[in-house]
């Protein structure tokens, strides 16, 4: 080989390298190809790959292939994938990280489609779609939309007679001390009435729905209102129930409630419907109840999670993701998603007995109707959210509420005024 | 020109293996041949350095996210840097890193180097290489390890530490204890790699020097102090500037361990970095904070290795 050929592998070599950086899109003769990551990783994968399956049988011209990952690797991988031609056509996520992607010029905007009467969309739970839409434009479709529920272990309960679930924070705050044993005398429960995290907590929403109990809130209309009253209230309260009454674990997250639930340790948790899976998974004999009411309402946040087309798409691929999207959401396929995940039917005009059979989903469908969506029309929400995540955690260990509040306030209107 | 040292001109190099070959081709071809020889690593190095580096550069003057929208905005991405509060809190974080980590680090590699270099040391070569083994391991298998021995309920440490009648607690939930748990995890995975940097400096000093020094009546404090020491600076320099640079871009195990939690106290600016451009997707700024880490790094290292520089000089003279 002579010297000129060695130069010239190597450069060929470095060429190629980085040609395979351009994936091929959908413009030759065959079908429209098109790639979902999504997170759905225990049995509703499986559902949703039977409706992806049934989709590409029904369409020849279209071929979707799913790859999954777990949240937060999408979470970790889509910026640096789709910065490099690589990334996925439709790509599956955390409601309230849509915002953030979408501001940032990630997704194609979907109004045409919400506009189509073909599309289903027209009776979507106006909540699940309101997570989806940031300046008025829709940038994603749900795929789940739920409000945060209190999954309680019966054995517990029963062990301890505790026999009516409680309907307000009061008699959930004595209930939660009456399941909180600690045998050893030590001054740390064996086991806790409730496990109430303080930051990162299930889909944000455990402290907001807390807020709204109480009348407080985080942000409207693009204006902070976390530093009122009625927040410092309900920060009072609880820190004073899980420090003082000892009826929760302090410094846990959202993973560390399920755990502390799945092991057995707390009667309680506040949690999504995978909840349900992860009971039976431990065999342990759960029900589900509603948030109790706060003082001045009966509320919860919602766990959403939205599918989006990402920019690069061409036309040809967002109009095949759009058919998908239809398909998805059409009467049958509404019903075997809302089944197999065990999350509530996302189109309203779906009939509460179209999901009967499974009781999971028909106690979730039950309450859909009191989820509220997480920072609706707030585009920063990473900001917003820490700031939430650091006011509960420092109050919770004993921080001055007044000035943690007056501190949040600044942080999360910084961050609408971005 | 006369030859001041006579043994040069003895000096013949050996004949290279497989004979003498002499240089071939035109002088053009040989610089083809250089280059295709370089070819391999320059392109790797172009590839994924340098062009980068870059880009990086370029994006730090834009309002850009990485999906292809990019606005011009001139310093505006520096000026944040520089005003950003939370900006300054992972410096004072990243710094406070630096503190705990650079001296511990260094000291415990010293110590254990000057320990293991002992020949009355039973059992030397088993210790050196159990030394270096966490410094193979991937820092984030070596995080999750970690965060298992402190955790709270089925930690291991914690566990063995009631026993001692210790109340540990949620380390890492714990605003004056993560730091230094994080800092910990740190200290145990890199310091064999100084350790083994320190080994091979004491080995180079020559034992003329100590038995010079015995002669004179120095004492062991006074032997480390006056030959260990100094011959050791240079190792000294490049020990130091490494453990800096590496606390400077602390980010694995915190990233595992605490996500910055509790509340922002292990937040440093790498993870800053990582925070902006992955989580608030603002790639602009985020390459702007790589840029001004870049050079706050580059600067306190030429700033110790003149340091150190100049005791070589002084013990030459």
């Amino acid at each position: 080989m002579t010297r000129k050929r060695i130069l010239a592998g190597a450069v060929g070599a470095a060429l190629a390298i980085t040609a395979t950086g351009c994936s091929g899109g959908g413009d030759g003769g065959g079908p429209v190809e098109l790639t979902f990551w999504h997170g759905y990783t225990e049995a509703d994968g499986d559902v949703l790959q039977g409706i992806v399956d049934e989709f590409n049988a029904a369409h020849d011209d279209v071929e979707i292939t799913t790859e999954l990952k777990t949240w937060a690797s999408i979470d970790d991988t889509l910026l640096t994938a789709l910065s490099a031609g690589e990334g996925p056509d439709i790509v599956a996520m955390p409601a309230e990280r849509l915002p953030v992607y979408a501001d940032k010029g990630a997704f194609a905007e979907l109004d045409d489609f919400y506009a189509d009467a073909e599309s289903n969309t027209a009776n979507l739970n106006p909540g699940a779609v309101e997570m989806v839409t940031v300046d008025d434009t829709e940038y994603g479709v749900p795929t789940g939309f739920v409000p945060l529920a209190v999954y309680y272990n019966q054995a517990l309960f029963d062990a301890a007679g505790v026999t009516a679930f409680p309907q307000t924070w009061d008699e959930w705050v004595a209930v939660s001390q009456q399941l909180t044993v600690d045998e050893d005398g030590d001054g740390t429960p064996e086991q806790y009435g409730v496990v109430l995290p303080d930051h990162a907590t299930v889909a944000n929403g455990l402290w907001p729905s807390l807020f709204y109990g109480n009348g407080g809130g985080i942000a409207e209309g693009g204006e902070a209102v976390i530093d009122s009253p009625e927040n410092a209230e309900t920060l009072r309260f609880w820190s004073d129930a899980i420090v003082g009454d000892q009826i929760s674990p302090t410094g846990v997250d959202g993973v560390g409630a399920d755990e502390l639930f799945s092991g057995g340790k707390a009667a309680m948790t506040v949690g999504g419907p995978w909840m349900a899976s992860i009971a039976t998974e431990n065999s342990i004999d759960y029900g589900i109840a509603p948030l109790p009411a706060g003082p001045a309402a009966q509320a919860a946040s919602a766990i959403g999670v939205s599918m989006a087309v990402t920019v690069d798409t061409s036309r040809a691929e967002q109009e095949a993701a759009e058919e998908f999207f239809s398909f998805f959401l059409n009467d049958e396929n509404a019903v075997a998603w809302s089944l197999g995940s065990g999350w509530p039917p996302l189109r309203t005009d779906i009939p509460a007995d179209a999901v009967a059979e499974n009781p999971v989903v028909a106690s979730l469908t039950e309450i859909a109707g009191t989820g509220q969506p997480l920072l609706p029309g707030v585009v920063n929400t990473t900001d917003v959210l820490s700031a939430v995540d650091e006011l509960t955690q420092q109050a919770v260990a004993g921080g001055d509420v007044d000035a943690l509040l007056a501190e949040a306030q600044t942080k999360v209107q910084e961050a609408l005024d971005e | 020109m006369t030859a001041p040292n006579p043994t040069a001109r003895r000096y013949r190099p050996p004949a290279p293996l497989g004979g003498r070959r002499r240089a071939t081709g035109s002088p053009a071809g040989r610089n083809a041949r250089a280059w295709a020889f370089l070819a391999p690593a320059l392109i790797i190095i172009g590839l994924f350095v340098l062009w980068p580096m870059l880009s990086a550069l370029r994006l730090s003057f834009m309002d850009a996210s990485g999906f292809g929208r990019e606005e011009f905005i001139g310093l505006e991405n520096y000026v944040t840097v520089f005003t950003d509060p939370d900006v300054r809190d992972a410096v004072v974080n990243t710094l406070w890193y630096t503190v705990l980590f650079t001296p511990t680090a260094v000291v415990s590699a010293l110590a254990l180097a000057l320990l293991l270099n002992s020949p009355r040391m039973p059992f030397r070569s088993f210790f050196r290489t159990a030394l270096f083994v966490p410094f193979v391991v991937s820092f984030a298998v070596a995080a999750f390890a970690w965060s298992y021995l402190i955790d709270p309920q089925v930690g291991l440490l914690n566990y063995w530490l009631r026993g001692l009648g210790i109340q540990l607690g949620n380390v890492l939930e714990d605003p004056t204890l993560a730091m230094p748990a994080v800092v910990l995890v740190a200290v145990w995975k890199l310091f064999g790699f100084y350790f083994v940097i320190f080994l091979a400096g004491l080995q180079d000093i020559p034992t003329s020097l100590y038995e010079a020094a015995r002669m004179d009546g120095a004492g062991p404090w006074s032997r480390f102090k006056n030959v260990t020491l100094p011959m050791l600076s240079n190792t000294m320099a490049f020990v130091l500037i490494f453990a800096m640079i590496a606390a400077l871009q602390a980010f694995d195990q915190i990233y595992v361990m605490t996500g910055g939690g509790p509340y922002g106290h292990t937040q440093t600016l790498v993870m800053e970095i990582y925070e902006s451009g992955f989580r608030k997707l603002d790639i602009g700024f985020a390459s702007a904070l790589s840029y001004v880490l870049l050079a706050a790094t580059l600067i306190l290292s030429l700033v110790q290795f003149l340091f150190f520089g100049r005791k070589e000089k002084d013990l030459s003279s």
